[in-house]
């Protein structure tokens, strides 16, 4: 028999209660969600169990498939444009050009903000700022209001892409410094410089570091919420209504709690199923350009 | 390592995705310790003080926060041993819903006669206040108002109506002035005014509809007056439909809409309020609730209001009013503490209490013989005196029934150029599928 190795009781300690307490405040009040999502409650008073009876309503209800449409529509410009913004961003940094950390420290500002506070102040630049530029220079489609249009969401994006460019760029970043300068040396040697020497050597090197981007950016932007609350709350009409706005305006202010939450169990299922699935694509690529 | 990786991004991810349902788990988490005792919080909060009472005064309005501030003021130099907190914050109404999740209700709640009142009462959290003495202090026709927003319309008051609103249209008197047009009492008279205000050069409305909650008011001035008086209840039961009724109300919004200004989808109530303020249009459809925000901005304003005239038949064109505070009592409190409460109301409800709070409010008082003088709403005073108001009717309506997204989608619509024949039938059909949605048991 092998010998049994001592395990040093230090590391329980440093991990034991911290799973208890994510337990206690994170995965019980999860469980409940789910458990409500069987019954009829209205977030408070009396309830009986109705079985599958929310989540078969869901599929039949307009306001949550435009809702999902919307969501994935802006998820996917989303990710896109902050990926591709903070690669090349993140390249620039990294080269060595002047005052580099004054740069960096710009860029991460927008990140150290709350969200909140940024979509405020945001809010007020379009329906105020804008518009005084845009007809002061007479162009039409900058003096109007933008959140107050059809096309409401493009200026929520911009501010959304805007923030999230920070911490991607950081991870790039970080990626982009742990490619070995001899490889750029050796690759210069063997004529491949610019565009060529980023595909060929740059990127699959930093792939791994550009697959966590995506998964987390496409899950951020599944279930994005204050940048919305904060500009437009999900208008005008519901023109710009995410699932995650739906679940709290309905489930809090509509008095659909239950219902609301097999909504929000099934946002749950959704994101993991397209995390695993984009973790699943893009390591397979890894692999191979490895 | 392949494997280590994907591990940890599943586990962010998991985490992640997960916190969103703590989010709302986590507000039902802990009405299971609290659920059946309720009280267990604010018993504590009493040990604090000797004999001392504790209560919190939870205010669903933002714009009367200073003159609560004041009452309760007022009130603890009396009762040196009640100590009254106020609480008012944006979007109190979900806060309010939020807290009855935990059952953790305030003590003493100043709200709205709307589907936030009916949601309390009906989850059966507040005080029977019917057997007080001070309830005769309070006028029937907002009693009524009240018990029709109970649930099966009971004849019992679980909150004392104090103060009362009027919505309508909101005018600039130099402007109308200035155009040589008259107060309108009929629609054919309104259109009028708004085509002479529009020859001279005046935009008539100025409209804040990136608020969602402004597309609302020319609704509720409306849908009292054209349809039929029993349509709320005849709609739930199921017996008619938005759509063949409503038709008239929307034809005559659309209408309004063309003499807006520019960008009304992009304008805040805030920044509209202001602008009005400052004479950027004639007229605004809201409530007597803006006119301390235009005083702000500019305190030598002429501002006046009038019913607004939905139909030609004079007599029938009613001021939309509301009951917009009334005082309630939790019944989940401690015996010392709904005697506090009850103290408090009886303290409210003194005719010099009452006219301080209508005065600062611009509002109108539900208490007997408290009368509203100001010379800003002396256009709709005396149809109040009259009795020639009706309800809101979006009080009537259930409570995740979003009609204000609807309206303002149906302006979005408009001003996106689509058919207005066809957007009437999409708003209207809109309408009766959300209704149908909400008006589930």
């Amino acid at each position: 028999m092998k010998q049994k190795k001592r395990i040093n009781m230090a590391f329980y300690v440093m991990t034991v209660p911290m799973a208890v307490l994510f337990f206690c405040f994170h995965t019980f009040p999860f469980l409940q969600g789910v458990f409500y999502s069987f019954t009829d409650w209205k977030g408070y008073g009396n309830w009986k169990f109705v079985g599958l009876r929310n989540y078969l309503h869901i599929f039949q209800d307009k306001n949550v498939i435009s809702a999902y449409l919307f969501t994935f529509q802006f998820a996917i410009c989303a990710t896109i444009l902050v990926n591709v913004l903070s690669l090349l961003l993140a390249c620039a940094l990294n080269a060595k050009i002047k005052c580099k950390n004054f740069l960096k420290a710009v860029f991460f500002l927008p990140y150290m903000l709350g969200t909140l506070i940024i979509s405020y102040v945001f809010k007020y630049i379009f329906s105020n700022i804008i518009p005084l530029f845009g007809k002061a220079l007479g162009i039409a489609a900058l003096s109007k209001n933008i959140l107050g249009t059809n096309h409401a969401w493009i200026g929520v994006l911009v501010v959304t892409v805007w923030q999230s460019m920070a911490f991607n760029t950081l991870i790039y970043l970080s990626g982009l410094q742990t490619v070995d300068r001899d490889l750029y040396e050796a690759a210069a040697l063997d004529g491949a410089t610019g565009m060529k020497r980023f595909f060929k050597i740059t990127f699959p090197l930093i792939a791994p570091f550009f697959t966590i981007n995506m998964v987390l950016s496409g899950k951020n932007f599944l279930m994005a919420f204050d940048q919305f609350i904060a500009m437009t709350n999900g208008g005008p009409g519901t023109a710009t209504t995410t699932i995650s706005v739906l679940i709290y305006k309905k489930g809090f202010s509509g008095g659909q709690f239950a219902y609301q939450s097999a909504n929000a169990v099934l946002l749950f299922i959704v994101v993991v199923l397209i995390s695993v699935f984009q973790l699943r694509v893009l390591e397979r690529r890894e692999e191979k350009v490895n | 390592m392949m494997k280590g990786k994907k591990f940890l991004a599943l586990t962010l991810i998991a985490t992640m995705t997960g916190s969103m349902l703590a989010g709302c788990g986590d507000s039902s988490g802990s009405s299971g310790s609290t659920g059946s005792t309720g009280g267990t919080e604010t018993a504590s909060k009493e040990d604090g003080g000797s004999g001392e009472v504790e209560l919190e005064l939870f205010s669903t309005k933002t714009e009367n926060a200073d003159i609560l501030q004041e009452m309760i003021d007022g009130f603890m130099e009396e009762n040196p041993n009640i100590k009254i907190t106020l609480t008012s914050e944006a979007d109190a109404g979900t806060v309010l819903k939020t807290r009855l999740t935990k059952n953790d209700i305030p003590e003493l709640i100043a709200m709205g006669g709307d589907s936030n009142y009916t949601e309390l009462q009906s989850a059966g959290v507040l005080l029977d206040l019917s057997g007080e003495d001070f309830i005769s202090e309070v006028q029937e026709a907002y009693l009524d108002m009240l018990y029709d927003v109970n649930v099966d319309k009971e004849q019992t008051a679980y909150g004392v109506p104090y103060a009362t609103n009027a919505s309508g249209v909101l005018y600039n008197e130099d402007l109308f002035a200035q155009a040589g047009v008259e107060v309108p009492k009929t629609w054919s008279e309104f259109q009028d005014v708004v085509t002479k205000l529009q020859d001279a050069g005046i935009t008539p409305f100025e409209l804040t509809f990136a608020d969602s909650w402004t597309c609302l008011p020319p609704w509720n001035s409306m849908a009292p007056v054209i349809p039929d008086a029993n349509f709320t209840d005849e709609r739930k039961a199921g017996n008619t439909t938005f759509t063949g009724t409503h038709e008239e109300i929307l034809e005559k919004y659309l209408w309004l809409l063309d003499y807006a200004q520019e960008d009304f989808m992009g304008t805040t109530y805030t920044d509209g309020n202001a602008a009005f303020a400052n004479g950027s249009a004639a007229m605004m459809i809201n409530g007597n609730w803006a006119i301390s925000e235009f005083l702000n901005t500019n305190p030598d304003m002429n501002v006046n209001m009038f019913a607004f005239p939905s139909v030609d038949d004079e007599s029938k064109n009613t001021v939309t009013s509301g009951v917009d505070v009334l005082l309630a009592v939790s019944n989940q409190g401690t015996e010392e503490q709904q005697e506090a409460a009850k103290e408090f109301i009886r303290y409210a409800l003194k005719p010099e209490v009452a006219q301080s709070y209508i005065d600062d409010q611009f509002a109108f008082s539900a208490v007997n013989g408290v009368e509203q003088t100001n010379e800003t709403v002396s256009g709709v005073s005396k149809d109040i005196a009259n009795g020639k108001v009706s309800n809101f009717p979006d009080h009537y309506y259930p409570n995740g029934f979003d009609l204000s997204t609807i309206l303002q989608q149906f302006a979005l619509n408009k001003v996106n150029g689509m058919d207005d024949a066809q957007n009437i039938e999409e708003t209207l059909t809109s309408c009766d599928e959300q209704y149908d949605a909400a008006n589930v048991e």
